[in-house]
């Protein structure tokens, strides 16, 4: 299972396996400005602050310069997470449009989180 | 008559496996050759069912954007008028040669104020329309997804939408149907233009923004029903839709956009009215720019302007 810790909130979303940055979120309700949802135009960059992440498809180079690719920028309608990515938006702000899904998605994420918490004692 | 229409539209894709489903399996394109480009590409030719000459998509792998487009002109001499007139407004112009273009004649080429290469050429080899035209049926039986006829504009971005405007009046003969402007006074600054040399709409569009950029390229349709037809194979085949079904005030077309899988806008179009040279120019204020995209919404999105390859 993947989290995305969304900073500076620190809102914490589950992530199905192989799903995009972009797919992940928007399943879990949430949207932000994106534009092609292809990775052709660039519009749906994010900063990565933590984590790995792998382009699902070819990306042009026109879209994610050398130096993007080394610096965090994150093409987020076709990143596939790797493992916890924390996150932050650029001018677009991430905001919840659909709180049904918000909340199926929280307990997603707690159901995933509990078999790692040790059993407690009896 | 100089200009008949935009011939062909080349484009960079991403992954063309991908591409060719998009292009041949949604949108219905017939390919017609598939090749390698003298830089090493893998390239794939198209034609609609209702066009005759060889291509007029050109798709080739590695990028995103336009590459060029193709103006196919009437008679051989146009294509001198057009040198003529292209290096009269300053432009460079060089001599292309048969076979630089698969299946294309001679011809020109040069790069416009836009960054847009365009060519100008006057044969192309014919294939022939899918009814062919003796007592030709009305379309095809079996169209493959939304099964478009034929390529129909394109709308491009440059920083100077103005000397745009001036180059395809005077190089290419067009002009406009419709502007969209900052007001309606002499010193207006210009935003966008829809020019054409013929009855058609719009062949190609033009609106302020980055040097060399690609907003879309359209595929013709009939009507309204299409349009929705159209969109719902979009959604069956789970193509990025942009835009659902609505009108523009701009043409008064009926509109989709969508996405290729690089992320490249098209659209498929239908309606409008005729163009005549000696029409007014309609004249859309800045202020009602929403309503002259989008009819119905009356607002621009926010992909509209800022989404381009
Ligand atoms: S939305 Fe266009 S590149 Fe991601």
């Amino acid at each position: 299972m993947t989290t995305i810790i969304v900073q500076p909130s620190g809102t914490e979303i589950h992530v199905e396996p192989g799903d995009t940055v972009l797919s992940g979120l928007q399943k879990a309700g949430y949207a932000y400005t994106v534009g092609c949802r292809r990775g052709g135009c660039g519009i749906c960059k994010i900063d990565v602050l933590d984590g790995e992440f792998s382009y699902c498809r070819p990306v042009a180079e026109t879209v994610i310069t050398d130096e993007e690719r080394a610096d965090g920028t994150c093409l987020s309608c076709r990143a596939v997470p790797g493992d916890d990515l924390t996150i932050q938006m650029r001018d677009a702000s991430l905001r919840l449009v659909n709180p049904l899904l918000g909340q199926l998605n929280e307990k997603a994420r707690k159901r995933a989180k509990a078999p790692s918490t040790p059993p407690e004692e009896q | 008559m100089g200009i008949m229409r935009m011939g062909y539209a080349h484009v960079r894709v991403t992954d063309m496996t991908e591409a060719k489903n998009h292009y041949a399996s949604t949108l219905g394109l017939y390919e017609t050759l598939e090749d390698t480009s003298p830089e090493g590409n893998k390239r794939v030719f198209y034609k609609g069912w209702d066009e005759w000459d060889h291509h007029s998509v050109v798709l080739e792998e590695g990028g995103v954007g336009v590459v060029k487009y193709g103006w196919k002109v009437e008679h051989e001499a146009d294509i001198d008028a057009i040198e003529k007139k292209a290096q009269t407004f300053g432009l460079t112009v060089e001599r292309m040669s048969s076979g630089e273009n698969p299946e294309v004649g001679d011809g020109i080429r040069f790069t416009t104020t836009s960054d847009h290469v365009f060519e100008v050429y006057h044969s192309q080899t014919s294939i022939g329309t899918e009814v062919g035209t003796h007592n030709p049926d009305p379309f095809p039986r079996h169209l493959v997804g939304v099964g478009v006829p034929a390529l129909d504009h394109s709308l491009i971005t440059c920083e100077d939408p103005k000397l745009m405007e001036k180059l395809l009046m005077e190089v290419f003969g067009f002009y406009a149907t419709e502007r969209v402007q900052t007001s309606l006074d002499a010193d207006h600054d210009l935003v966008g233009t829809w020019l054409t040399s013929n009855n058609q709409i719009h062949q190609l569009a033009v609106i302020g923004g980055p040097q060399g950029k690609l907003h879309h390229f359209a595929f013709r349709l009939d009507d309204w029903s299409q349009v929705g037809h159209a969109a719902d194979i979009f959604t069956m085949d789970d193509v990025s839709v942009d835009v659902t079904p609505t009108r523009h005030g701009i043409t008064r077309g009926q509109t989709t956009y969508f996405f290729d899988p690089s992320g490249n806008r098209n659209e498929v179009f239908a309606g409008g009215y005729l163009a005549y040279p000696d029409r007014p120019t309609n004249v859309w204020t800045v202020d009602q720019l929403g309503q002259g995209i989008f009819y119905h919404a009356r607002e621009l999105n926010e992909r509209f302007t800022t989404v381009l390859t």
